[in-house]
């Protein structure tokens, strides 16, 4: 038999359509990889003992009639997606022993739909991180150069796919934490417009940012993930529906901030980001450029914005109702030791970031500004994409850094200089390969209109062919 | 650069126990940190304040639910087991009120 672990989910789907293969193959093809190679990887916090047994009722559900593009088919699922019954730490010692007492809005419509979920995967803590170096059960590495990182924070969703663990995998996406693993690892990754995607059950980190999307082979593989996924949803008032942005109209043309990549980008990953434009130029789309006078900001206001919001979302963690809880001397120290004991270095940095711009004598100097910057590059984008039917960047600087070899946080957050911006203005953003530099993949990342995934998906199909 | 002394106010705010070294070098990584994202303190021009930007804001509007209980956060039992002490149906938490103080 071919190694069916290496179908994309729409190939998957056809043959167990058609009868030749069933879902209980599909898991078992990709558990063996997951033995064999997992420990030296460290992709998966954990592997659930019932895969088989989701997929042979996957199976029965086929059998009684049933039919969806998801129905058997083995994903691997971040490690801050609540799933009912099954422990969720966000890598974090915080939360090493905490049990999901109900399922992610995400994961509901993946179990309606007959997926089968494979594990956990590694990530950065509370998703802080474009590494999952800041894990605190150790490094992920990258399945195609493990002396490199696989990107963060979704590391371990992008790395399961990258090494066929999983046909595909839901990651969470606050700064970049889907495209920036997708393009390290070879991968389509997508961030859905803010709003698209129910956040009911995902570990917040900055709930104005934060968005669940899906890691595959192919773009046609995370567009059937997308719509399995999104939604209007009661328990996020955040949700949008088809109507709440107006339908684009297409305009053939790609816009290029040319402003934005005069420095600071590798000279191999804007070779391939021309090769790419030449590409759509060959499928009639004119490339014009755009100019973006406040994106150069982008990046100053995601570091103000996020370490704000986690730093409140991050308080609920005192060690009283749920995870982990030390004693200290007094109640407060209670709180502070649990805290310092359970958040490792990253995590605690942004708490005191937060912390900092959001006191008093420097709330108006940061994080007042931070917002007012947002809004005119939200402003700016929108107002691009009038004009455009995509904004095109290369996804990262560079290809994948080795491990450990951004040991300095500013120059760990630099790498997400290029996809900080669609979470700041809420739109729809993927990342497509874009061929590799020595071996190393890069991506390119495309921004559309508020709610038009549409095109996104329309553009990387052309590109794929 | 931001000193020792601001580190430990914010630490404190933030309930987070720090050591020594964890304040020095967080007082480095804060302060480089702040430099680079303080280009938005320098942002001077008509780009408007939150206050003003959120009010025409065509996302932002109120979201009602009717007042029904449903299953949201989990059963029960599911709940009372996370906590980190739990005795029957309680949660065992630090005594902070002293029975005699009142008396006194």
């Amino acid at each position: 038999m071919p190694e069916l672990n290496k179908l994309s989910i729409l190939e998957a789907q056809a043959k167990m359509e058609a009868g030749e293969i069933t879902a209980v193959d599909l898991a078992r093809a990709c558990l063996p990889e997951i033995e064999k190679n997992n420990k030296e990887l460290n992709i998966f916090l954990e592997v659930f003992s019932d895969v088989e047994a989701q997929a042979a009722e996957a199976d029965k559900r086929r059998a009684a009639g049933e039919k969806h593009p998801l129905l058997g088919i083995p994903l691997a699922i971040k490690d801050n997606i609540l799933i009912e019954g099954r422990t969720a730490s966000a890598a974090s010692k915080m939360l090493e022993h905490y049990v999901a007492t109900y399922d992610a809005t995400v994961i509901k419509k993946l179990k309606e739909a007959g997926a089968v979920f494979i594990g956990r995967t590694n990530m950065d803590e509370f998703a802080m991180g474009g590494s999952t170096e800041n894990s605190a059960y150790g490094a992920t590495k990258n399945p195609l150069d493990p002396t490199r990182v696989p990107g963060g924070s979704s590391g371990g969703s992008a790395a399961a796919v990258a090494a066929h663990m999983a046909l595909g995998a839901i990651g969470t996406d606050t700064g970049g934490s889907i495209r920036e693993p997708a393009a390290f690892c070879g991968l389509v990754g997508m961030k859905p417009t803010y709003g698209a995607v129910s956040r009911s059950g995902l570990i917040a980190m900055g709930s104005s940012l934060d968005q669940a999307g899906p890691l595959a082979h192919s773009v046609a593989d995370t567009e059937a993930i997308f719509n399995t996924i999104r939604g209007l949803d009661a328990l996020d008032s955040t949700t949008i529906t088809d109507t709440t942005y107006p339908k684009a109209t297409l305009k053939k043309k790609i816009g290029v901030p040319r402003h934005l990549l005069k420095e600071g980008v590798d000279k191999d990953v804007l070779r391939l980001f021309e090769q790419s434009l030449e590409k759509l130029k060959a499928e009639g789309y004119d490339i014009v450029n755009i100019d973006l006078p406040s994106a150069p900001l982008a990046l100053s206001a995601y570091y103000v914005i996020m370490p704000a919001e986690v730093s409140t979302n991050l308080a609920r963690f005192d060690g009283v109702r749920y995870g982990l809880s030390t004693k200290g001397t007094t109640l407060a120290d209670d709180y502070a030791v649990t805290r310092a004991e359970g958040f490792g270095a990253e995590v605690r940095r942004r708490i005191m970031l937060g912390t900092y711009v959001l006191s008093a004598g420097y709330y108006d100097a940061y994080y007042g500004k931070a917002v007012a910057v947002r809004n005119a590059i939200a402003k700016e984008y929108s107002a691009a994409l009038a004009n455009v039917d995509a904004i095109a960047v290369p996804t990262a600087p560079s290809v994948a850094p080795k491990l450990g070899e951004k040991s300095d946080p500013l120059s760990m957050y630099l790498l997400d200089v290029f996809t900080v911006t669609a979470n700041i203005t809420g739109h729809p953003a993927i990342s497509l390969p874009m061929g590799t530099v020595d071996s190393l993949p890069v991506g390119l990342q495309l921004t559309t209109a508020m709610g038009d995934e549409a095109t996104l998906f329309m553009l990387g199909k052309l590109l794929e062919r | 650069m931001i000193s020792i002394e601001e580190i430990r106010n914010l630490s404190a705010l933030a309930r987070l126990t720090l050591t020594p070294a964890e304040e020095e070098a967080l007082s480095k990584d804060i302060s480089n940190i702040l430099d680079y994202v303080g280009q938005v303190s320098a942002v001077t021009d008509g780009r408007r304040a939150p206050s003003a930007a959120a009010a025409d804001g065509a996302l932002l509007r109120n979201v009602m639910r009717d007042d029904i209980p449903t299953k949201t956060l989990g059963d029960r039992e599911s709940l009372l087991n996370a906590f980190p002490k739990r005795e029957g149906d309680f949660n065992v938490v630090r005594k902070i009120l002293d029975k005699d103080a009142g008396a006194q």
